[in-house]
């Protein structure tokens, strides 16, 4: 079912891998598209997520909505589901950030429940 | 007297070392309005040579190199760029007792330095300006004089540790702490005399202790951005929903448009950007452009330019493809640089 509302995301253009991932690293599900989740990739990934939280923490213990991070040929897209648990969107710098962020909050419930 | 200058128009308010004030203001007219703390002064720019340093905190009055002096003992200060008519000008010398038609042989400067001219700012645009090289005056023409408003006049007294200072019964000013005062270290350097500086520790910012302010020496800080680097970042400034935008690099803040403390926001830039350089070697997506952390307040967005970095803090209404699309072309327009 998870995997059914990431593939919501993967059939969006140019979007390369979405998946739901732990703080700790830890891949939940993931849904991908031309793309090899090396643990490379994974450890980024928490770092930026566990960097995030405590800069956010900064402005006097904010919550935090979204870490976005582009690189010249691909960006990453973090988002935070419950607790510990983000979604991450990854894609081609070409893929259209507005709707993919418009998907994120839109099932955002949807995972939610299914956690 | 502040109260008396005409208004001018704004320009824009910014934090930047006080070199910077001297170094892109060749073409300016009008008055530099200047705030440390609780006190606040001037400094009156006719296209880069400055006439009258003033700064009044409480009953203190500073002119001249007193005012200058105690400028110069902050790394950065908050000012804002007035921007004269001819007639506002003239309005601005008589209240500061200058002579409209004062000859440039008048203006004997103590200490005269050839120094690259960079920048120079105009109202509304930032034009280009070619790099010349010009004498720049150290001090001010105007009469310089220390005017503590008191029943006893306080003598400037040699810079000592802050501890060391006593208050001198005899200010009727009451000496709070002097700890918040931003010291230099040098005993050569004039700093403002201790007791004719009552700061008030303001609650947001952290009271440094006396060795604190000690360690903090004022170095005069180069101009390291050009006109067109200038331009952009006040081009950046000016769109709809950005709250503040900072030029920092690992060692300090070169340039900030935008009322925030810089302190705060340097630190929270500088632990994205180690996460970004944590990150990035184990990557394969090519150069970094930027990062952007949202929170409910707004989004903090910190991206590389030129050997410097950005910061930029907005609204959350902002678009955040618009700014996306300006870091990217910034990049492009980097690397064509490079390959050029």
């Amino acid at each position: 079912m998870l995997k059914q509302i990431l593939n919501k995301f993967l059939i969006l253009n140019d979007v390369q891998a979405a998946l739901v991932i732990q703080e700790n690293g830890e891949i939940i599900e993931s849904m991908k598209s031309g793309i090899t989740i090396k643990e490379e990739l994974q450890e980024a990934i928490a770092t930026i997520m566990l960097d995030s939280r405590k800069t956010a923490a900064q402005f006097g213990n904010a919550p935090l909505s979204m870490v976005f991070v582009e690189f010249s040929e691909s960006f990453l897209i973090l988002g935070p589901v419950m607790e510990e648990f983000y979604l991450v969107i990854i894609a081609k710098n070409s893929a259209n950030i507005g709707q993919i962020t418009y998907e994120m909050k839109k099932n955002q419930d949807a995972i939610v429940s299914l956690l | 007297m502040i109260d008396q200058l005409p208004e001018g128009k704004s320009i824009g308010w910014m934090q930047a070392p006080p070199q910077w004030i001297f170094t892109h203001t060749v073409r300016f007219i009008g008055v530099v309005r200047v705030v440390i703390q609780d006190g606040e002064g001037f400094i009156l720019i006719k296209k880069g040579k400055p006439l009258v340093y003033y700064f009044k905190h409480g009953r203190i009055e500073l002119h001249g190199h007193g005012a200058l002096d105690y400028f110069n003992s902050h790394p950065t200060i908050e000012f804002n760029l007035c921007k004269y008519t001819p007639e506002e000008f003239s309005q601005a010398l008589k209240i500061c007792d200058i002579e409209e038609a004062v000859p440039e042989t008048e203006v004997v400067p103590e200490e005269t330095r050839a120094e690259p001219v960079r920048a120079d700012i105009e109202e509304d645009s930032f034009e280009d300006i070619p790099v010349i090289s010009r004498p720049v005056q150290s001090h001010p023409v105007h009469p310089e004089k220390s005017e503590p408003v008191m029943d006893t006049p306080v003598a400037p007294v040699p810079v000592m540790p802050a501890a060391a200072v006593t208050a001198t019964p005899a200010a009727a000013v009451p000496l709070k702490t002097i700890a918040a005062a931003p010291v230099k270290p040098a005993a050569a350097i004039p700093v403002m005399p201790s007791a004719a500086v009552p700061v008030k520790p303001v609650a947001a910012v952290p009271v440094k202790t006396p060795a604190a302010s000690q360690e903090r020496v004022f170095v005069p800080q180069p101009a390291v951005l050009e006109d067109p680097d200038i331009k952009i970042i006040g081009q950046i400034k000016k769109l709809n929903g950005i709250v503040a935008i900072s030029v920092f690099n690992d060692d300090r803040n070169i340039l900030l448009m935008g009322d925030v403390e810089i302190e705060p926001l340097l630190k929270i830039a500088r632990t994205m950007l180690a996460t970004t350089n944590k990150i990035t070697p184990h990557l394969d997506w090519g150069s970094f452009v930027h990062m952007t952390l949202q929170i409910p307040e707004g989004n903090v967005i910190i991206a590389p330019y030129h050997e410097n970095h950005l910061c930029i803090l907005t609204t959350r209404t902002i678009n955040i493809g618009h700014i996306r699309r300006i870091l990217r072309d910034l990049q492009q327009d980097r690397n064509h640089d490079d390959m050029l």
